[in-house]
């Protein structure tokens, strides 16, 4: 039920279609720089998890400049990263089809669990007596991990690393 | 034309589901979240005359903020205003250089944005037009329309708010803003093909 004096200055439709085109405007002006939602929720990560944050280390086989890994995902086969108190070296193989990714890690804390953070869910697998962990069926696009080098002990803060581009 | 949405339709409730079920324990929720309210975020973050790497930092203090304060927020459907709110205060206090937090009441009135020539350059003959009657506009009524825009009509008021508009500024009625919008834009054959 409106009253009639609200009807006269209620929002219509040439209203939203006003602001439809002033979102346009903007979004073409002035978009959301690319890879922003992605920056904030891995800030949000870091902080939530009250993590240390792995550095990106150089790479025989990293094909790219050292860039700046969070502003910008390193296209890369295989990178390491280390921390304080833990190392990880992840390979990122591509599928038969080129779909999908196998990760191949090593991380040189035994029994560590290690969950891959990707576009479409989080995963976790603990690494074996040597320190070794495969995850398949990975997809392409941004991802990182987080490595709790005791996943029974609540009190040992995670390590998070950058998130790269596989 | 269509029904009003119900409020159920609106970003902001969208925004304080998934907050709500982040809180709940739902921790990939955020995730969520930070999809949605983004666009909003980065538009009041700019609508303000700040440059992009202030905005992104109050962006991104405000996303912090939230999640170390998630329990300590008293409405968390209200979660896009109150994002909104701390958007607009980080822009001016990193602006200014300031380690105090301000009050939004106490934000000066946003600049008049302008549009560098490698920008109208981009723009289609209609954008245009727009542009230059969002200009003629007042500042005030630039950011909230600006911010309004990528938010849902259930929204508006609440960001009004949120952006120190007064009651009534916008939503459920026109409010004076978009008033002034619709008629310049409506006296402007240019636009009205």
């Amino acid at each position: 039920m409106t009253s009639h004096s609200e009807a006269i200055d209620a929002i219509d439709a040439i209203d939203l279609s006003n602001l439809r085109a002033v979102r346009r405007l903007y979004a073409h002006v002035d978009p959301v720089p690319p890879g922003l939602t992605e920056r904030m929720k891995f800030a949000i990560t870091v902080q939530a998890l009250h993590a240390e944050v792995a550095e990106l280390m150089d790479s025989a086989l990293l094909v790219t400049r050292q860039s700046d890994a969070r502003t910008e995902p390193t296209p890369t086969d295989s990178v390491t990263f280390t921390a304080a108190t833990v190392s990880l070296m992840v390979t990122a193989t591509s599928d038969e089809d080129d779909d999908r990714l196998t990760i191949d890690g090593w991380v040189t804390v035994p029994g560590a669990l290690i969950e891959v953070v990707t576009t479409e869910e989080t995963r976790s697998e603990v690494a074996d007596a040597n320190g070794r962990f495969v995850l398949d069926d990975v997809p392409h696009g941004p991802v990182h991990f987080v490595i709790l080098t005791d996943p029974e002990d609540p009190a040992v803060r995670p390590v998070i690393t950058p998130t790269i581009q596989v | 034309m269509t029904p009003t949405p119900t409020a159920s339709d609106g970003l902001g409730t969208l925004a304080g589901k998934a907050f709500g079920a982040y809180r709940s324990g739902d921790r990939e929720r955020l995730s969520e979240l930070v999809d949605l309210v983004t666009p909003v975020l980065w538009n009041a973050a700019r609508s303000q005359g700040a440059n992009p790497t202030t905005c992104e930092d109050a962006v991104q203090t405000a996303f912090l903020q939230l999640v170390g304060r998630a329990d300590s927020i008293k409405e968390p459907a209200a979660v896009l205003g109150w994002l909104v709110v701390v958007v607009k205060r980080e822009v001016w206090r990193i602006g200014r250089g300031s380690r105090r937090e301000i009050g939004v009441e106490q934000v000066p009135e946003a600049p008049t944005p302008h549009l560098d020539p490698e920008a109208q350059s981009i723009l289609s003959e209609r954008q245009r037009v727009l542009w230059q009657h969002i200009s003629s506009l007042s500042p005030r009524c630039q950011e909230l329309i600006r911010v309004i825009a990528f938010a849902d009509r259930p929204d508006y008021a609440a960001i009004a708010s949120s952006l120190g508009m007064p009651v009534g500024s916008i939503g459920p009625t026109r409010g004076r803003c978009l008033q002034k919008l619709r008629v310049t834009l409506g006296a402007d054959t240019e636009w009205a093909v």
